[in-house]
């Protein structure tokens, strides 16, 4: 009983904290992340579109480069948080990183669909073609597919403990294997030589190109740092929620 | 603009994609929300239901 | 001491195996099925088969796999026998390893079966050593990882549904290199990549990570 007690005013506490910003319903921190991320959007729309010289090779769409890369690597290192959330919480047995793991896979496969599509769209134009099979695509798609199983598998389970270890191995052996994939896919296409792809972010760009990519990647990252947070609340919530209500049955 | 279609249909992919995301998010986390409220509710009569009973024991 | 519990529950597992035939046949069957489909779905001809072959059996084999860890999970779930072994101080890096044996033996055999038939299919008659070989250590890599998250679907309603999407994506460079070392055989390459050691490698990786891992798996 007094354990129940005790979670009841945690939770009175959590919400009071988000309902001290009520009018927006957002926290102090959260709002400003919100503000950051949109001006500096909004900066980085403008040097995308405005600001950055057009490539010589490919032309116009060589400016999804700018949106797509910063995808990528957060797509990526997404899915180095949800390892590590995984490992943290194996190891500390602290539901906050579970929580941060599940965030972290939320976010992140949202942010690599992005990688996938605005990638798809950009090779139509250079390539011709809307797919290729090479070692970097084809690991992408496999790490999206680890992504949509994690999500199934917690989403399956539940907010329970045995949820977040099963989460935390599948994570822990996925990290190791995704490196594997993409040395074995590299093997493979070694055999079938594609048509030799165009890094287009080589070291060449001009200053410009640079900074540009730079802004785009602050905001991207203050973006997803944003949702982070959301995220991270949700799960929080949807787990005393959860937790609550069993401790009535 | 040469190729600007391509471009162009990519940015409001992502755009239109950030803000069905971000609008998801603010549904699940206003449901969420009510229902804490909601089980929190309850918890609290059970307790006093039970404090209740705990009284009429000691009397 | 964690030798004998291993093929103490290995030999348990067995003996109930041995006596539902069922899943053993139909295992086979389907092994057999795809491969057969195979023919019509890329129209093989004599001089196409052999390109086609290796791909061919493999996706026979790793369905055919996943079809059996399936199995074999939700008749131990039904029965209740693992949380009743779970009761037990038993090591559980034990258990894992019982019950990837137990999936690889299972597997096996309906793999022996189906590869004469293939031979015969595709008319490719190979040299059983080797490709033994490399149907041995394909075939541990896929068990080694679908044992360790067969346990873990078991645990959700959609276990039939999760499993295969859980297994496939981790998998990939066990079917890739397995694909390769058969048409290898099939067709020798020069400067080959060595596939084989890839198997390898991944095999004795993921085995460990599985058995350390499984425990924290099983936990209540």
């Amino acid at each position: 009983m007094a354990l129940v007690k005790q979670e009841t005013s945690v939770t009175q506490a959590g919400t009071r904290r988000h309902a001290a910003a009520r009018p927006i319903g957002l926290s102090i921190p959260s709002l400003v992340l919100l503000v950051l991320s949109f001006v500096s959007m909004m900066v980085s729309i403008y040097m995308i579109f405005i600001y950055a010289p057009t490539d010589a090779v490919e032309g116009n769409p060589q400016r999804i480069f700018y949106f797509h890369m910063p995808s990528a690597v957060i797509g990526l290192c997404a899915f180095g948080i949800i390892a590590l959330g995984g490992i943290m919480y194996l190891w500390k047995k602290d539901e906050r990183w579970d929580w941060l793991a599940r965030a972290a896979a939320e976010v992140g496969v949202v942010f690599l669909t992005f990688t996938l599509l605005t990638g798809s769209i950009w090779g139509k134009t250079i390539w011709g073609t809307w797919w290729s099979w090479d070692a970097r695509l084809t690991t992408t798609l496999i790490l999206w597919f680890i992504y949509i199983g994690y999500i199934m598998l917690r989403g399956y389970m539940g907010h329970t403990f045995a949820s977040a270890r099963a989460g935390a191995v599948l994570a822990i052996i996925g990290v190791i294997d995704v490196p594997i994939v993409y040395e074995s896919v590299n093997w493979w296409r070694t055999l079938h030589p594609q048509a030799v792809l165009p890094l287009g972010g080589a070291p060449q760009m001009p200053p410009q190109m640079l900074l540009t990519l730079a802004v785009s990647s602050l905001a991207f990252i203050l973006l997803f740092s944003f949702l982070m947070v959301q995220v991270y609340h949700l799960q929080k919530m949807q787990t005393l929620a959860q937790r609550l209500r069993a401790s009535l049955e | 603009m040469q190729g600007i279609n391509y471009l162009i249909a990519a940015y409001a992919i992502v755009w239109a994609g950030l803000f069905a995301y971000l609008a998801f998010i603010m549904l699940r986390i206003r449901s969420t929300r009510t229902e804490l409220v909601a089980v929190e509710e309850l918890v609290r009569e059970q307790q006093e239901k039970v404090g209740q009973n705990d009284y009429r024991k000691n009397e | 001491m964690f030798l004998t519990q291993t093929i103490a529950i290995l030999w348990k597992d067995i003996r109930y195996e041995l006596r539902s035939k069922q899943t053993w046949t139909g295992m086979g069957l389907f092994a057999i099925i795809v491969l057969v489909i195979f023919n019509f779905a890329f129209d093989l001809r004599v001089d196409t088969m052999a390109a086609v072959a290796p791909g061919a059996l493999w996706v026979a084999f790793v369905f055919a796999s996943i079809l059996g860890l399936g199995r074999t999970i939700a008749a131990e779930r039904e029965k209740g026998s693992l949380d009743r072994l779970l009761l037990c101080p038993v090591d559980r890096k034990a258990i894992y390893l019982a019950k990837l044996l137990g999936n690889m033996l299972f597997i096996g055999v309906v793999e022996l079966i189906a590869l004469p038939i293939f031979m015969i299919l595709f008319n490719l008659p190979l040299q059983a050593g080797p490709l033994l070989l490399i149907v041995a250590l394909g075939t541990m890599g896929i068990a080694a990882v679908g044992t360790l998250f067969s346990v873990m679907a078991a645990a959700t309603q959609a276990r039939e549904l999760l499993l295969p999407i859980l297994i496939f994506p981790l998998i990939v460079p066990v079917v890739i290199g397995s694909v390769r070392a058969t048409s290898d055989l099939i067709a020798p390459v020069a400067n080959d990549p060595p596939w084989l050691g890839l198997i390898a490698a991944f095999d004795v990786i993921f085995l460990s990570i599985s058995m350390l891992a499984f425990e924290f798996v099983v936990e209540e």
